[in-house]
Order: C-alpha cells, then structure tokens, then sequence
C-alpha cells in the first residue's frame, strides 16, 4: 500500500527524464510480486478454458465454494461473539470468570487445530447435547414444557457435521479472538475508564461507549488477518466430511485420478477467495483510519 | 456557613497500596463555594487523596462524605454521586473517538438521561463558558493542549456538578497554554463553584484559594488562608518546599 503511494507520488512528479539510479529505484520498488499473483490466476483460467479435464474439475469443485463461505462467515460471527465475551472475562476482577476464560484460552492455544475439530465434533458435541438433555429434564421436572421439550427432543446423532464444524471452528477462533480483544482493551490507557467512570457511568457504559469503540478501531487489523486465516483454516472441516471445496476436491481427485486438475484448481479457489477478502479486510482498514483523520 | 453547606468531609482516610502509605490520616472538610489549593512535593498523595473523593481510589480505611451521604463502604449510590462531582484531570481524557461536543454530551445522555438537544444546548452553553464553542465539531487530536483541558472542563461543568476537583490541570500544558486554563479556573472560582484544586500554580493558589493545604508524606502538614501560607508558613517543611518551587 505504502508501497503504491510512493509510486504514484512519483509518477506524478518525475516528469523530467529519469535518472539511472532513480529508473533502478522505481524497479526496485516495483510491486512484482502481485505480477506474479496474477500471472498464477492468468494461467489457472487458461488451463481452465482451454483444457477439458481442468474444465471438469473446476465446475465440479465450485460446487463447494458456498459451503466454504457459508461455513466461514457464521462461525466468524460466532467467534466474535465468544471471542469478545471471553476476552471481557479476562480481564474481568472477578477471579472465577477471569480464570474460566483464561483456561479456555488456554486449553485451546495448546491443542493443534485438527485435533480440536475431531475433538469438539466427536466429544464437546455429546457432552453438550448430553448437558442441554439434563436441563430439559430439570425443567420439565419444574413442569416448565415448553422450555424443557425442545431440550429433551435434541439428539446428537441428529446434529450434522456441517454444525459441528461450525461449532468447532468458533470455538477454536474465540480463543484467538479472546486475546486479539483483552489486547487491544487493554491497549486503552486507564485514564478513559477513569474519566468515564468519574464522570459517574458503570463499567458497563464505560466499555460500550468510550473503551470498546476505541479497542475495537485498534484491533481491526488483526480481526480482519484472523478472518482471512479462518477461511484457509475451514479446508481442516473436511475431516468431518463436510462438502466445502477442499472435500470436493478430494472427493474429485479420488475419483478421477485427477490430482493434478484437482489441487491447482483447489488452491487457485482458495487463493483467489483470500486475495479478494484481504483486499476488503485493507479497505474497511483504510476506510476507519480515514474517518479517524478526517474526524 | 452552617455545617448543612459541608460539600465534602473526609475522615480519617488512609489509602495504601501494597505496604506503601499513599495517605495517612487525613481530615478535611470543604464548604459549599471554597476553593481549596493543595501543594506539595511528587509522591505525597496529593493525587491519591482527590482520588479518593471520588471513589476513584478505595479507601484502605476512613470515610468520605459527600453532602451528607456517606460514599466509603456503601456503593449503591456511587454513580449518581459521582455524576455529581466534575473531575478535571492532568492528561485531559477526552474520548479521541468523539467530537468535542459529543465528549461533552455523552454522560449527560447515558447518565442523566438527558435528551439529544437538551444535552447539545447544555454543552454548547459551557463551551461557550470555557470560549471553545466554535471547535464543537473538532476531534480532540485537531485541539491544542490548552484547548483539550477547556473541553474537559465544560465536559465535567456539564455535570452541572455540586464540586469540581483539579488533578493538575495546567502541568502537561505548554507555557504559553496554561493562562488560558488558568484563566477559566478562576472565573469558575469567582462564580462559586466548590473546588479542590492540586496544582503548583502559586499564582492561582494566591488568587482563587480561600485555604491552601500542604501535604507531605501523606498527611496534611499545613492548612492555611494563602496570605498565611504564602507570606508566614508556619512548619519548617512547607518553607522548604516553598522556597525550592519559588526559588524556580
Ligand atoms: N495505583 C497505584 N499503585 C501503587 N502505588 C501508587 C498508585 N498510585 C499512587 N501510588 C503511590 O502513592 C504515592 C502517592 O502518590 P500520588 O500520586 O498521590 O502523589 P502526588 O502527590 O499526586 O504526586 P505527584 O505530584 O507526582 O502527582 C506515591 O508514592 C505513588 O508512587
Ligand atoms: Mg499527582
């Protein structure tokens, strides 16, 4: 970004012939390496248009692009939810909800991600079910039905994998969003809390109006990094057998025998969903601080 | 004055933090309309001490009056007790991510639950009092120094407090800004507004003080009309803090 400034900003001044040293300075600068990215996504297409087998596999693998997305975006919005909660509990004062929260953190950080989806997909998932079974009995044992039934009605067998995954990749990203949060919070000087405070608001409205908007401005970048990560990171759900395009691909080259076909347009897929939201992720950035300056 | 004009009265109030003795013993009381300067040396407890009128800081032991109603132990009141008390504080604090106006608006909206216009007029009232009105629609960071503390200070007059307390207010200003501060301080002081005032402008304390206090070591060494303080100290201790800061 930097980068593209300085040349446009020398594009525009350096009318005068160019020297030597400044012609080698601008091809130093030069970003070659997007040259590079598009000329991968240019051959991807031709391969595409013009070979029938590559043809094949990408209208077959696609298919799972929806999946992919779907999957990304509701358990992103599940992870922020728990990532902000968690990282409230953090740095909360009361010492049970700090130390669940830095357990769950924990315990996460310290377990590799594949092991955490067939974990919470084969484990937290019962014993969460079991868990939600137990207080339907307890409520109907308050005569309270219509909260206690659809309770009892659940069953595990019933919950697809597309959930669990869902789930399991919420709750692996709210820990990282946890620290992502207690940082930037933190990152507030204490004086904005005390002013707010003196001026005679709760801890609560102080957090919602003065410490979180500005945590949150603080912390976009790294919200959107995670975002981008957690897309790549969804391929791992196809270990649950959930068709998102990394399934498919698999399911493809296993088939056909198309390896070759299968993986280049998998990862073409991938890369061209992760430059286009990392290109939205710079925007709103770039957006914020703007408004930030204009303000 | 009657004892029902008692704004605040501290009680015997020691804060430590860890095994440090921060304020140690101190009793004061402050009369509606006083201004109430306090010096003394860094690490005193000047600050801890305003702090703890406010319930900034938790007393270690002591009690806090505030007209009548007692802040330490009890805390259900404490928000409407402190929406009630200004704060004015060395680094300023304004809220970067809002305007000036909506610095000065926020509280009123969320604490006193006043509306959107009846909180703008109230606001554009004081930053016309503190001669900022036409920054309303700044952010804090496009305001020089000077200019952030009289934003802070209408922020904390819209309160419309029974008492402002000072932490300060002109030490992180440039020279050149802290008439300008000053110069609000002490219309306010003139109107009558009940202030506690920690600073190390001697100038203003002569001025607008009706009592200075001098604090050394967490306690109060010295309490005194600034003609007194100023002309004959009575303890060794303020003399020699005196004579180093006039000395400057
Ligand atoms: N939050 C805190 N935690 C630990 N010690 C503290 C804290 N706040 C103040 N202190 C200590 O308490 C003592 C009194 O501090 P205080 O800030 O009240 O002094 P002060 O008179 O305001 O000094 P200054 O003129 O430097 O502002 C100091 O020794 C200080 O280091
Ligand atoms: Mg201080």
């Amino acid at each position: 970004m930097a980068v593209k400034e300085t040349i446009e900003a020398k594009g525009q001044i350096a009318s005068p012939p160019l020297t030597g040293t400044e012609l080698r300075e601008k091809i130093r600068n030069f970003p070659w390496w997007i040259v590079g990215l598009v000329g991968f996504f240019v051959l991807t297409a031709h391969l595409v248009l013009t070979r029938a087998s590559y043809q094949e596999a990408f209208s077959f693998i696609r298919a799972g692009v929806g999946v992919t997305i779907q999957t990304t975006l509701i358990a992103y919005g599940f992870a922020l939810i728990l990532g902000l909660l968690t990282g409230l509990g953090r740095i909360s004062n009361n010492v049970i909800i700090q130390n669940v929260g830095t357990l769950y953190v924990e315990l996460i950080r310290g377990i590799p991600m594949l092991v955490l989806i067939f974990f919470i997909a084969f484990v937290g998932v019962p014993a969460g079910v079991g868990l939600l079974n137990r207080i339907g009995e307890w409520f109907s044992q308050l005569g309270l039905l219509f909260i206690a039934q659809p309770l009892l009605r659940l069953e595990n067998s019933a919950v697809p994998m597309t959930t669990r995954a869902i789930i399991a990749l919420s709750v692996t990203y709210g820990a990282f969003q946890a620290e992502i949060f207690r940082a930037g919070i933190q990152s507030i000087g204490r004086g904005q809390m005390e002013a707010a405070r003196a001026q005679g608001m709760s801890y609560w409205q102080a957090m919602r109006f003065i410490i979180l908007p500005q945590a949150i401005r603080n912390v976009l970048p790294a919200l959107g990094n995670d975002f981008v990560s957690m897309l790549k990171d969804s391929s791992l759900v196809s270990v649950l057998a959930v068709r998102d395009i990394t399934q498919i691909a698999k399911l493809y080259a296993g088939r056909s025998f198309q390896y070759q076909e299968a993986y280049v347009t998998l990862a073409a897929l991938y890369l061209m969903m992760t430059v286009v939201l990392s290109a939205f992720v710079k925007w709103l950035e770039r957006r914020v601080r703007q408004d930030e300056r204009n303000a | 004055m009657s004892a029902t004009h008692e704004m605040i009265r501290v009680i015997n109030l020691r804060k430590k933090f860890g095994r440090l003795v921060a304020v140690d013993g101190v009793n004061l009381t402050v009369r509606k309309g006083q201004v109430i300067v306090i010096i003394g040396p860094s690490g005193s407890g000047k600050s801890t001490l305003l702090r703890c009128i406010n319930h900034l800081e938790v007393p270690t032991e002591g009690e806090i009056w505030i007209e009548q109603q007692k802040i330490t132990g009890s805390q259900r009141q404490l928000n409407a007790i402190r929406s009630q008390i200004g704060m004015v504080f060395q680094h300023f604090n304004l809220y970067p991510h809002l305007t000036v106006l909506e610095n000065v608006t926020l509280a009123q909206r969320i604490v006193r639950k006043l509306s959107k216009s009846q909180a703008e007029a109230i606001a554009m009232h004081h930053l016309e009092r503190v001669g900022i009105a036409d920054k309303a629609r700044s952010y804090p960071a496009q305001l020089s120094g000077g200019q952030q503390q009289r934003v802070a200070i209408a922020r904390a007059l819209a309160q419309d407090p029974k008492i402002m307390l000072f932490d300060e207010p002109t030490s992180a200003l440039d020279p050149e800004m802290i008439k300008e501060v000053l110069d609000v301080m002490l219309a306010l002081a003139n109107e009558g507004i009940t202030m506690v005032v920690v600073t190390h402008e001697m100038g203003f304390a002569r001025a607008a003080a009706d009592e200075v206090i001098f604090m050394d070591r967490g306690k109060i060494v010295e309490r005194a009309i600034p003609e007194v303080f100023f002309n004959q100290p009575a303890h060794e201790r303020s003399r020699a803090f005196l004579s180093q800061i006039l000395s400057h």
